[in-house]
């Protein structure tokens, strides 16, 4: 029965992915518009794809992780892996990675959150440079260790060769899913909880939900898009680096957030086209690009925490001469008895 | 394998579980008493490399172990007035993030004046060549290194127990609160822990400098494993920071003897081990952000 | 039947002995305070029947079932909510979010992996969370940030979030603390209108005008210790309890 409520909620949800859609195919003009270039497109939605399931994490639930260029990196690797050893289907070797990037962060968040806050950040961090380490090393015959797995055969879709234009829409179609399902996790009760925990953990627990259960789920899905985004990166660049499983990986998804707007889900995609946008244009210019994106980054962290989302909100408000944001919160302090309001 | 053989390896399992056990503790201090995590912790070790290297070349080695201490302690109350004062009231997540970034920022520094590769640091002329200790023929600068750390532990120790100081900041540590109602100049001790946190790093770096190697991403590498030894050891425990510095040490050492390729995962699994063992850490106190 | 049987639960903190051999039974459908002046343990007792603290000895049967060992959330589900004292809600999110988590949690158990569950699933539960709040005296607020709410009002957000479970037992920690005469006066008139439909109650309570109107029976802790344990009247007269307060209630 579609009562008026639902008819509204689904004009507003088609409103939106529509608007995404007309985002995702417009980009690689809009790219070459602002000084970029078209291609630029590709990598910028994968790294979208990265920190939209690294926001679930961070942004509704409240978990810092500084090791998830594990599953992207171990994603890449079962893809590439996949295309060169076994078959060159698009879709098996895909379905490999994200698989494996699941099954990693199953197991890597199982270990992590048995600690909670600063701890499982540490963890995270650190389990993550195992598997670096281990893809140098022991398994160097399977990772081509320091030099990445190379010469990579591009992947087969239904006879269509993945490289150029024709990947491109396949990653966008891909982003395109992942933003609808990622809204509808968030919408459903399950993304409620998610929310809950971020705000008040104790709270939580104690009105009956099993936090742990809640939070190692979180974890896996965003295992699972980081591991699809990178075997799609695998894909895309015929070449896994070994950097894929570099804390700095790790380290730019986590800018890419917060540059964008955690909690926001479409922040940290803006945050990945920004990054890599600025590094484009200005590695041309200075070999001190990551100097400068550490800056900013410092910047938005000290200044900006609510990322260019937020920013844009606050402008937004500015602009269009609503009563300052303290004035809201004064005149919104409600109380049944108006004399003990805080 | 021989015992002499074993026994000069334990000696280098000291040797890497000092160079943990100093920056530990410079963490542990500091979050012990500031709450704050220090991620950019590593990148002072690798200032103190950088800074011994060049102090070195120009003026010799006793010149620079005692004056980068004296500037990393310095660099530490400037960082701490400068920035991370700003962040005691904010969430845990935002301090671990603008140290974060300023952990990239400083490495990049670096690269920025130093270059990417690893510089030539080498030990004091008179400490280069092996000696004999009796099971063998020893890199005496390991010795060295291994024996400042047991002075610094013996140091730190002292004027935690036995200073005004000390006290004041081991009671920090326990109930920060309690020391701000009794009067105490808390933001002074804050910024005072830091740079001292700061020095330790300094101390390890310009010392650890020539064995570690000299690169912008030293700072990291031995930032994680340093994690490790105070989550293994229990934040906010010192005796546990020494020990699991040690045992996490000897691990990797052993590894070399044992199964090559595992020396560079070996600490993860020793952590994965303990963690699943028990949670807390060894020494762990109840409660401490489980 | 007791719905709720403490037997003989200690609990030592470094030396420090929070519970000492504390036993009592809370008998289903009624009012039961716990009283004692500060530090007598009362909080403590608390945390141990929901889970928050295991204790040394001693059992804690709910409805013929041992609590002991069980994690906060689990004893939960079986029917014993908390309200804390220092509010616990959700403060960015809405008063109708706050409750609607804990209907959530009513209505799918501790862990339902239900991601994929369309919005339009959650009406039935926005509704029961408006109603609850409608009941307790905040519909008029049902889409404001949890945060801005008055201390008071936010005990009331907590006990409606309480109230989404349905309890059997309700565990109130100086309910009444920092509120003003007025809001005391409402805040028991709304729990003796909650009890009317049988719902079990304890409370810590300072406030001895709420705790002898309301209470069917009262244990006074001191010092980990019980004291003693009865019906008001008993307590009213009782010297010993007099003592252990040495002038600070007027009983």
């Amino acid at each position: 029965m579609i009562t008026p409520l639902y008819a509204q909620s689904l004009l507003r949800e088609g409103a939106v992915m529509a608007a995404v859609a007309v985002a995702l195919i417009g980009l690689p003009w809009f790219l070459t518009a602002i000084g970029g270039y078209s291609e630029l497109a590709t990598p910028i939605v994968l790294w979208g794809i990265f920190a939209l399931g690294f926001d679930i994490l961070i942004g509704f639930t409240g978990l810092l992780s500084f090791g998830h260029a594990a599953f992207w990196g171990l994603g890449s690797y079962a893809a590439g892996l996949m295309l060169l050893r076994v078959t060159d289907g698009f879709i098996p070797a895909v379905l490999v990675g994200t698989l494996v990037g699941a099954v990693a962060s199953l197991l890597l968040g199982y270990l992590t959150l048995r600690r909670r806050g600063i701890y499982f950040s540490i963890l995270t961090l650190a389990f993550a440079e195992m598997f670096y380490y281990a893809a140098l090393s022991p398994l160097q015959q399977w990772t081509g260790g320091d030099n990445g797995l190379t010469g990579i055969p591009p992947a087969d879709l239904c006879g269509i060769a993945m490289k150029g234009e024709a990947i491109y829409y396949v990653i966008a179609v891909t982003a395109f899913i992942g933003i609808y399902v990622a809204r509808r996790i968030m919408r459903s009760p399950y993304g409620l909880i998610l929310r809950a925990i971020k705000s008040n953990e104790t709270r939580v627990a104690s009105t009956g939900i099993d936090t742990r259960r809640y939070k190692l789920m979180a974890f896996v899905i965003s295992g699972v898009y980081a591991g699809l985004a990178g075997s799609l990166s695998a894909v895309y660049q015929t070449y896994v680096p070994t950097d894929a499983l570099h804390w700095t990986t790790s380290g730019q998804v986590v800018m890419m957030a917060v540059i964008g707007g955690v909690g926001t889900l479409f922040g940290p995609m803006i945050g990945a086209g920004i990054v890599l946008y600025l590094a484009n244009v200005l590695s041309g210019v200075t070999a001190q690009w990551l100097l400068i994106q550490g800056l900013i980054f410092m910047g938005f962290v000290i200044f900006l925490p609510g990322g260019v989302v937020d920013a844009g909100r606050r402008l937004a408000l500015l602009l269009s001469r609503r009563p300052a944001p303290t004035d809201k919160r004064a005149a919104g302090t409600v109380s049944v008895h108006p004399a003990q309001a805080e | 394998m021989n015992l002499a053989n074993l026994s000069l390896q334990l000696l280098t399992g000291l040797q890497i579980g000092a160079i943990y056990v100093m920056i530990a503790l410079g963490l542990t201090l500091i979050f012990g008493t500031l709450g704050v995590v220090n991620f950019a912790h590593g990148a002072l070790f690798m200032i103190g490399a950088y800074l011994g290297y060049a102090i070195s070349e120009a003026t010799g080695h006793w010149v620079a172990f005692i004056v980068v201490p004296v500037l990393l302690f310095v660099i530490g109350i400037a960082i701490e007035r400068v920035l991370i004062r700003f962040f005691y009231n904010r969430p845990a997540v935002d301090q671990i993030l603008v140290t974060f970034g300023l952990a990239l920022v400083l490495q990049e520094l670096m690269r920025w004046i130093f270059g990417g590769t690893n510089l030539p640091y080498g030990t004091p002329d008179w400490a280069i060549v092996p000696v004999d200790i009796g099971i063998g023929y020893y890199p005496p600068w390991r010795l060295v290194i291994v024996g400042v750390t047991i002075a610094v532990v013996g140091a730190l120790y002292l004027f935690l127990r036995f200073t005004r100081f000390g006290l004041v900041v081991r009671a920090g540590m326990r109930d920060p609160e309690m020391l701000g109602y009794l009067g105490i100049d808390v933001p002074k001790r804050f910024t005072f822990v830091f740079g001292l946190g700061a020095l330790l790093a300094g101390i390890a770096g310009v010392i650890g400098g020539p064995i570690t190697g000299v690169t912008p991403d030293i700072g990291m590498a031995v930032l994680v494993p340093s994690f490790l030894v105070v989550v293994i050891g229990g934040m906010g425990s010192l005796p546990g920071a020494v020990l699991s510095g040690l045992l996490l040490g000897e691990a990797v050492s052993l590894s070399v003897l044992i199964y090559p390729p595992s020396t560079q995962i070996i600490i993860y699994l020793v952590a994965a081990v303990v963690l699943l063992w028990r949670p807390r850490g060894l020494l762990g106190a109840r409660g401490v952000m489980e | 039947m007791a719905l709720l049987e403490v037997r003989n639960v200690s609990k030592h903190f470094a030396g420090l002995r929070a519970l000492d051999d504390v036993s009592l039974s809370i008998a289903p459908g009624t009012i039961h305070a716990i009283i004692g002046p500060n530090g007598a343990g009362k909080s403590t007792l608390l945390n141990v029947l929901t889970g928050l603290i295991v204790p040394d000895t001693g059992s804690v049967v709910f409805d013929g079932q041992s609590l002991l060992g069980l994690p906060a959330y689990d004893i939960n589900q079986r029917g014993i909510a908390r309200v804390f004292q220092t509010p616990e809600i959700f403060p960015d999110m809405s008063l109708v979010e706050n409750v609607a988590i804990a209907a959530v949690a009513a209505r799918d158990g501790s862990y339902r992996a239900n991601f994929f569950q369309h919005p339009r699933a959650l009406q039935p539960v926005r509704e029961k969370a408006e109603s609850i709040l409608a009941d307790i005296g905040l519909g008029a607020y049902l889409n404001t940030e949890a945060r801005h709410l008055s201390r008071g009002d936010k005990r009331r957000l907590e006990l409606a979030v309480c109230l989404a479970h349905q309890p059997r037992l309700l565990l109130l920690d100086e309910p009444t603390a920092g509120m003003s005469h007025h809001e005391t006066h409402s805040t028991a008139e709304l729990l003796r209108r909650l009890s009317r439909n049988g719902m079990t109650k304890v409370i810590i309570e300072h406030d001895m005008d709420v705790v002898f109107s309301l209470s069917d029976r009262i244990t006074v802790l001191h010092q980990g210790r019980i004291i003693a344990d009865g019906p008001p009247d008993e307590i009213r007269g009782n010297p010993t309890v007099q003592e252990a307060y040495l002038g600070g209630a007027h009983l």
